[in-house]
């Protein structure tokens, strides 16, 4: 058995749920920020040409 | 950038709250949510499965918006927005399908039940369904346009009805359906935990805000797939 946070966690397995859904949605956020960014630069270059 | 930023916050308070916030019979704190007798722990999914069906009924009406303004200026970029827009109230209706029906079989004892909020959801897939199937049979892209944007807004007429009245008039499983009063065997406005759904003040703060957060993370997934769909299109045409 862990003891501190992780034993605090272990106890409490709700908190790992939500950091799981945490991270999942940080990746989504990346992933939608990289696409919107890409999309600029090619309508950028479009625009130009 | 300031409402993306908004919206990560956003939506990580609603991942913090909704999941780690316990359920109590009393709640003593505003960091507690009431037990909804019947419901438990399960009551946590109004936060994540409420949302995308709403999203769907909000990409619904953007693409009949935009098909309308297809048929006024002729336009084929508000042809893409329509689509883009239609491709996401699908995957939204198809995943508050999926959630709630997963959920479903942990309180209500099986995946499907024909409730009338299951039954119109259903019936919505199949109409919008159909809707792909069309513009993928019309290669003409102003013809696939047009009738499109026709179609799209006479079935975004049924989604009120199978949304927000046909689950309030008859009797079913969902919050805000009617339900038989098991002793003088009348029908009332529910009665029954499940259906009268009751949330306090914390629990309601939190429900607004998951709406409000995937409504603009929606307008942020539009944005993205109309404007890759627009420059494909132009593309297209400059290399035929």
């Amino acid at each position: 058995m862990e003891s501190g946070f992780l034993g605090f966690l272990e106890k409490n397995s709700i908190y790992i749920v939500m950091s799981i859904v945490l991270v999942v949605w940080a990746g989504i956020f990346i992933f939608l920020l990289n696409t919107d960014k890409r999309l600029k630069a090619i309508e950028k270059e479009l625009k130009e040409k | 950038m300031i409402w993306k930023i908004t919206l990560f916050v956003l939506m990580c308070f609603v991942i913090i709250t909704g999941i780690a916030f316990p359920i109590v019979p009393k709640p003593s704190s505003w960091m507690q949510f009431p037990i909804i007798p019947g419901l438990e722990e399960k009551a946590k999914i109004i936060f994540f499965h409420v949302p995308t069906a709403w999203l769907s009924v909000v990409a619904f009406l953007m693409a009949m918006v935009y098909g309308i303004k297809y048929l006024r200026n002729k336009n084929l970029d508000d042809d893409s927005r329509s689509s883009a827009s239609l491709q996401l109230g699908m995957m939204f209706c198809i995943l508050a399908t999926v959630t709630g029906s997963i959920w479903a079989k942990f309180n209500w004892g099986s995946f499907w039940s024909w409730d009338p909020r299951e039954t119109s959801i259903f019936i919505l897939l199949l109409i919008y369904g159909s809707l792909f199937a069309l513009r993928s049979a019309i290669e003409n892209e102003e013809k696939r346009a047009r009738l499109s944007a026709v179609y799209s807004i006479i079935a975004f007429l049924t989604v009120p009805f199978f949304i927000f009245i046909m689950p309030r008039i008859m009797m079913g499983l969902h919050p805000g359906s009617l339900e038989i009063d098991p002793v003088t065997n009348q029908v009332v406005a529910g009665t029954n935990p499940v259906v009268d759904f009751k949330m306090n003040g914390s629990m309601r703060l939190v429900f607004f805000t998951s709406l409000f957060a995937f409504t603009i993370l929606y307008y942020w997934m539009w944005s993205i797939r109309s404007r890759a769909i627009i420059i494909k299109e132009n593309l297209s045409k400059k290399l035929n």
